[in-house]
């Protein structure tokens, strides 16, 4: 379980807050989606999960520990992490990328082999004729297949997601959220997962917080955004229509 | 030259140049190792602490502008050794800049993204240097590296004018002896060796490079790579294989290795004359005793040898009474040859423990010394003649005459002479330079063979402004004392060579181009101390 209380952030000693007195729960095997605009802090939230920006004030609990009372690094190769930009390592091949968690965490050899050819099948990217190559070499929509690969190499029980579609083709991101979705089903991963785009929101999320300017508008499932929004914000986010984001209505 | 002579003069010469292009590899070799070992770290550091980054870098930028042989000079004042060790220090100064910044470039390029994703699965600080920052910088950082070689091989060819060896031994001997085919052997094959540096370490960063899966097993690429790595390394081999398995039987006068003191270190100054009277004691020593002669020869102008030998960096070589006199004791001029010298012998027992032995009898003095067309044009007969004309007059003095008391600023105000013009030369360039109009003056040496092939005429110093240059061998005390020997051998050659006979050894060399040792030995022949 991951859990949030009063938690705020200021980058600039408290003139501004990028996040403010922030407090939700992520229950565990659920999918939580941080659902924004860019700017409203959801990826700096995403980031004082495990550790990559410390709060300014408030608890992070991940296990019911506080982040702050860890060790950050032993912390970080428990929570898998996707990168917004992907961010592969291009000096490594891909069988590289995907055993650098378990290396990090000093498996054997063997296990690492087995457990990378495990999950490029799992992300449909056979070995055989995917591991030695270099991201350079792979498409956009498989580099970001191999970027949950290794998110998923030490078998966490988080994964934080950033955006990780967003830079996407619009054929690739569907085929991703699909697979996604199955994935979900089979790894019961609690997983937390940032993303501007309603339809995604809507799609992955077991919840949906809704976060505007740093602060929390709405919190809950899918149901109960549609049926009853908390604010006006939210009220105004389904009926707005922006082509290729808030498209709720017609869905 | 017809072209088997050349090849017959490379062949000739094939031995030592593998000796001298070891040397070289091996100074730029250990400079561009010790610069890594220096230059990366610093990077490395400078990558993390901002702060310290512009007083860093502005001072390694501002020793890098230092002229490199301002650099030697200085070097060797502050160490008091002559040799390798100055000259590698230099080339390491020189060799930093480039690595240090590529190393500092090259962290700096790797994208946030990437080290973003570093930090955030877990990886330490030492491991997000170490496996991601510097192996994405590797290619940066070698370029830096390549630079810095190539540059080095360059610079290394001026060590050999503080003894240090290399192929600049080549360039330095051809300009000492304007022998213009020297100094293409010295030159010509430098600027391979840079060529061959740079193409190995650009092959060693392509094997750096990740291997595609494009290029297959068994491919030609795929079995370069290996031997691409391998070749600086290789090329650092070849240098220390040629500098260790120095061959022998054609320096067997030079014996780098032994320690025990059976060797004489014989130093010259760098034009021909010197290198005549070199040779000269050098083989009169290994003939007539059983002590080995290690030629240190062309190691540069006077302060350098005086240096070298009062450090004990060599034990002999030949210096003139007016010049031990003024430029080293900076004591007033003597005219009278015999006080000169009883002078000298005194003063340099008590204050150096070094020994003026017989001089070998010419006086080679500055010779203020113009066209001979001109000089009867204009009736020009001694140096006060020229007091009329000095403004609409050029000088071409070498660099030492151009400060020493006993040259320009003495002479200006003995003769009260303000040339229009005073430009520096080479001693070897001097002659030509004033055969060709180039100047009208020069401060010719009073024994050089130029004089008369290049139709010059030397004023009479009618005022006796310079003092008596008699040559003369000076020696440690300490080794005279070990090999009294030497003290009896060299006073063989007291008094033999008088002006003419000078003029005509220099003409043999300078002008007819032929190779010291020959004419040195023929001469001692036709004297029968041979």
């Amino acid at each position: 379980m991951i859990k949030l209380t009063h938690v705020s952030k200021s980058f600039d000693g408290g003139r501004s807050y990028a996040v403010k007195d922030l407090s939700f729960q992520v229950r565990k095997g659920e999918t939580l989606v941080l659902l924004g605009s860019s700017g409203c802090g959801k990826t700096t939230t995403l980031k004082m999960i495990n550790r990559l920006i410390e709060p300014s004030r408030g608890t992070v609990e991940v296990d019911g520990k506080d982040v702050m009372g860890r060790n950050p690094v032993e912390l970080r190769r428990q929570i898998g992490y996707v990168f917004q930009g992907i961010g592969l390592f291009p000096h490594m091949t891909v069988e590289q990328n995907v055993e650098i968690v378990p290396r990090l965490l000093g498996w054997s050899s063997r296990s690492r082999r087995e457990r990378m050819q495990e999950l490029l099948n799992l992300v449909g990217l056979p070995a055989k004729s995917f591991a030695q190559r270099f991201p350079d070499e792979l498409s956009g929509g498989q580099q970001q297949r191999i970027g949950v690969a290794r998110a998923l190499a030490a078998n966490p029980d988080y994964l934080l997601m950033d955006e990780p579609f967003g830079a996407l083709d619009a054929l690739t991101r569907e085929a991703l959220q699909q697979e996604l979705l199955t994935l979900k089903k089979q790894l019961k991963k609690t997983i937390v997962f940032v993303t501007h785009d309603l339809h995604e929101a809507l799609l992955l999320g077991d919840r949906i917080a809704i976060l505007h300017e740093g602060h929390l508008e709405q919190i809950g499932t899918k149901k109960d955004i549609l049926e009853a929004p908390a604010t006006q914000f939210v009220r105004d986010l389904f009926t707005t229509r922006e082509p290729g984001t808030f498209i709720l209505r017609d869905t | 030259m017809r072209l088997d002579a050349l090849f017959g003069y490379i062949v000739e010469r094939l031995p030592e140049l593998w000796l001298r292009t070891g040397e070289h590899l091996m100074l730029t070799g250990c400079s561009t190792l010790a610069a890594m070992s220096i230059g990366i770290p610093v990077g490395i550091l400078l990558s993390r602490t901002t702060w310290l980054r512009g007083p860093v870098m502005g001072v390694i930028g501002i020793l890098q502008t230092i002229p490199s042989l301002a650099m030697l000079v200085f070097l060797l004042a502050l160490l008091n050794k002559i040799g390798v060790l100055p000259a590698l220090i230099a080339l390491t100064v020189y060799a930093l800049l480039p690595i240090a910044r590529n190393t500092l470039t090259g962290l700096e390029e790797v994208s946030a993204e990437v080290m973003e994703a570093a930090e955030g699965i877990g990886m330490k600080e030492y491991q997000q240097l170490m496996m991601v920052r510097i192996p994405l910088a590797a290619s940066v950082i070698v370029a830096g590296i390549r630079t810095a070689a190539v540059v080095g091989v360059g610079i290394a060819t001026l060590s050999a004018f503080i003894g240090a060896g290399g192929l600049g031994q080549f360039i330095n001997r051809g300009l000492a002896l304007a022998n213009t085919k020297l100094i293409l052997l010295g030159a010509v094959p430098a600027a391979l060796l840079a060529l061959v540096v740079d193409f190995s370490i650009g092959a060693f960063e392509w094997g750096l490079r990740p291997q595609r899966k494009k290029d297959k097993k068994g491919s030609v690429q795929s079995l370069m790579r290996p031997l691409a790595f391998m070749l600086p390394v290789a090329l650092i081999l070849i240098g220390s294989a040629a500098y260790f398995t120095k061959p022998g039987w054609i320096f067997k006068s030079e014996t780098r290795f032994e320690t025990s003191h059976r060797i004489i270190r014989l130093a010259t100054k760098n034009f021909t004359e010197q290198l005549i009277l070199g040779e000269m004691m050098a083989q009169l020593i290994e003939a007539k005793t059983d002590l080995k002669v290690q030629r240190r020869f062309n190691l540069g102008g006077t302060m350098i040898c005086h240096g070298a030998l009062i450090n004990g960096e060599i034990d002999l070589y030949a210096e003139y009474t007016g010049t031990g006199l003024t430029a080293i004791l900076k004591h007033p001029v003597i005219a009278d040859p015999e006080k000169a010298l009883r002078h000298v012998t005194k003063v340099y027992h008590e204050r150096f423990n070094l020994q003026w032995l017989k001089p070998f009898g010419f006086n080679n003095t500055y010779a203020i010394t113009v066209r001979a067309a001109d000089a009867e044009k204009y009736s020009w007969n001694t140096i006060s003649d020229l007091q009329a004309s000095a403004q609409r007059l050029r000088a071409g003095f070498t660099a030492e005459f151009a400060e020493r008391p006993d040259g320009y600023p003495g002479l200006r105000q003995t003769y009260n002479l303000q040339f229009g013009e005073v430009r520096d030369f080479d001693p070897s360039l001097m002659y030509e330079a004033v055969a060709k109009k180039e100047v009208d003056v020069i401060c010719a040496f009073a024994t050089d063979g130029r004089i008369a092939s290049y139709h010059l005429k030397p004023l009479k110093d009618d005022r006796q402004f310079f003092p008596p240059y008699h040559a003369a061998p000076v020696i440690r005390e300490d080794i005279l004392k070990k090999y009294p020997k030497i003290g009896d051998v060299l006073e063989l050659l007291g008094g033999i060579i008088d002006d003419a006979t000078m003029q005509r050894l220099n003409f043999e060399v300078d002008a007819k181009q032929r190779k010291t040792a020959k004419v040195v030995e023929e001469f001692l022949r036709a004297k029968e101390i041979l």
